[in-house]
């Protein structure tokens, strides 16, 4: 195998792949590394823990055809400390030899027979518009959780019923929830649930393309970029019932604007770092976010809004908070309010799309 | 278990080709065949080491350990300072961590958590290559085998899988369930554990405490 690329597009290229492979690798070394093929003018990178697969070409000058798998770390570091240029990647009997300038490093490969097979795309690819797929990532994968001790809900839930797509995400102390209309990726009755950290993956990628060619098998998801490719192991749980979350009805309603809440959240959580909760009292026409902090002092900040219900004093973990209003479209949001012990709703002020369930903190 | 103190220097030639020039260091040649160079700092790490197997040939003034691999570490030996052997004998290994031996006796009070009518038979089952954290009978009157880990990995798997082939010898036992319990279990142990027979039970730590989180959960 031998090969030039330039090597800013090889560094990217490498960092792609590299974020599937793995440095866990106790059980099998080889998913350390990055498969390399070269033929046909086209270096395709793989990288893989097994559950995640990244898979992407990038056009470079070809000498020899071959593959090779690399250590995925060592030789991305390697490419991005080199001169920019041309860098020239080769194998011979032991070594995998890349060089740039006067720049030459020798890197051991792991043996290309160890590496995993990769399975082909498989069943009837289905597209949607990258840009779409990409703001129901950003408003729900957040929600998701990251504690591995309740598999399911570090999952984002892609179901289709008569109402249309909806993309939902919960870590137990809230829940985002988008509906995409008849984006058609699946039929009525259908869902699967994908791990958040391959849609965050998927999220880096999308902004490249204009379409995403989508296929769900019985265990699998697999995403099509152009020439990048991301497949995924599915979830196997039962995700929770979220629909009996939502509240029937809210007979307290702030309405505040989206940046100004962000604002202050911003600044008062500064203080926010031990107790974790800001909050708001509401009652009048202005919403006063407080925190406190034992032995550190206190925040307060003023924001202009309008309330209609009971006065009240909720807390919220203010980051949690910051995602949800973050997460929203639009310059103003409604925080629908039953009592302080209820699940909040986020709304944007005219979004019927998406919604953003919070679970209030004891003050 | 030998140790060398000497004023050494050390070239790898591996998947990268490192240097140590020369110094005073400490080589530890473990009972295993592992070699591991150390300087007076850096903790814990080595400066460089070569895992067993591997095969040391000690020749004048230079050490070379090569592994199958083809990886090599050459040692020169500028001036020996102290060369001692000592035979430690057995290690009794690791202490499970507080939460993993903690989860093991929370299961052993409530083997019912694990599964519906679950009796313990015995916390550290004895057998002749370690103990089995937990020997319960089941609902029929089953004996089961059951690895208490914090992650359920493919280690804990391979790890029942012996317990399960030792106890199996014992034909008053009956034929015994292997069930490995976690807080959270890798995909690929469960499907290791399905093709080999065993059960997996994932178990919520604070739930088995009975601790309250404090935060308000949807659910």
């Amino acid at each position: 195998m031998k090969f030039r690329c330039e090597r800013d597009i090889l560094a990217d290229a490498l960092v792609t792949a590299s974020r599937a492979a793995t440095s866990r690798t106790s059980t099998h070394p080889v998913l350390a590394g990055l498969r390399l093929d070269v033929s046909d003018d086209q270096l395709t990178l793989t990288g893989t823990d097994l559950e995640l697969t990244i898979r992407l070409s990038v056009e470079v000058g070809m000498d020899t055809e071959g593959s090779a798998v690399v250590p995925a770390r060592l030789v991305t570091d390697i490419v991005r400390a080199l001169p920019a240029g041309t860098v020239t990647v080769e194998t011979n009997s032991d070594d995998v030899i890349i060089s740039a300038g006067r720049a030459q490093f020798a890197v051991r490969p792991f043996a290309v027979d160890d590496y995993p097979a990769q399975a082909g795309p498989d069943g009837e690819p289905v597209s949607i518009d990258a840009a779409l797929l990409m703001s129901a990532l950003r408003q729900v994968v957040r929600a998701a959780s990251t504690d591995e001790a309740r598999p399911v809900l570090t999952g984002v839930l892609i179901s289709a019923d008569e109402e249309g797509l909806w993309v939902v995400a919960t870590d137990g102390y809230r829940l985002a929830v988008r509906n995409l209309g008849a984006a058609g990726l699946l039929t009525s009755g259908q869902s699967v649930l994908i791990p958040a950290r391959a849609l965050s993956e998927l999220q880096r990628l999308l902004p490249a393309a204009d379409h995403v060619s989508v296929r769900f098998g019985s265990r699998s998801a697999e995403f099509e970029l152009g020439t990048t490719y991301l497949s995924t192991r599915l979830i196997d749980g039962d995700f929770p019932n979220y629909r009996n979350l939502l509240p029937s009805s809210h007979p307290n309603t702030l309405t505040i604007g989206r940046e100004a809440l962000l604002e202050a959240l911003r600044r008062v959580r500064i203080l926010a770092q031990d107790s974790r909760v800001v909050r708001l009292s509401l009652g009048g026409e202005v919403v006063e976010l407080t925190v406190v902090a034992q032995d550190v002092g206190n925040a307060s900040e003023a924001v202009d809004a309008r309330y209609e219900g009971a006065e009240m004093v909720v807390g919220f973990n203010p980051d949690f908070l910051a995602a949800g209003a973050d997460a929203l479209d639009g310059d103003e949001l409604t925080v629908e309010l039953n009592d302080p012990g209820k699940p909040v709703v986020l709304r944007g002020v005219g979004d019927d799309d998406y919604l953003y369930l919070l679970m209030p903190v004891r003050v | 278990m030998r140790l060398v103190v000497a004023r050494c220097s050390v070239d790898y030639t591996g998947r990268l080709a490192a240097h140590l020039p020369a110094a005073d260091r400490l080589i530890m040649v473990k009972a295993d065949g592992c070699v591991a160079i150390h300087a007076d700092g850096g903790a814990y790490k080595p400066l460089n080491w070569m895992n067993a197997p591997n095969r040391l040939a000690e020749l004048d003034g230079w050490w070379e350990i090569t592994n199958p691999k083809g990886e090599k570490l050459v040692i020169t030996l500028h001036e020996v300072h102290s060369d001692n052997t000592h035979e430690l004998g057995d290690d009794p290994g690791l202490t499970k961590d507080g939460v993993e031996a903690h989860l093991q006796q929370l299961l052993a009070a409530s083997p019912g958590a694990i599964e519906d009518g679950m009796v313990l038979v015995r916390r550290e089952y004895p057998t002749g290559i370690g103990p089995v954290d937990l020997v319960c009978r089941d609902v029929q009157g089953r004996v089961v085998a059951i690895e208490v880990k914090r992650r359920g990995e493919i280690d804990g798997i391979e790890q029942l899988s012996r317990y399960i082939e030792c106890l199996n010898l014992d034909s008053s036992l009956g034929q015994v369930r292997g069930m490995l319990v976690a807080q959270v279990i890798k995909p690929q142990a469960k499907a290791l554990a399905r093709s080999r027979g065993f059960h997996w039970v994932e178990i919520d730590y604070d739930a088995l405490r009975g601790i309250d989180p404090g935060d308000l959960r949807l659910f």
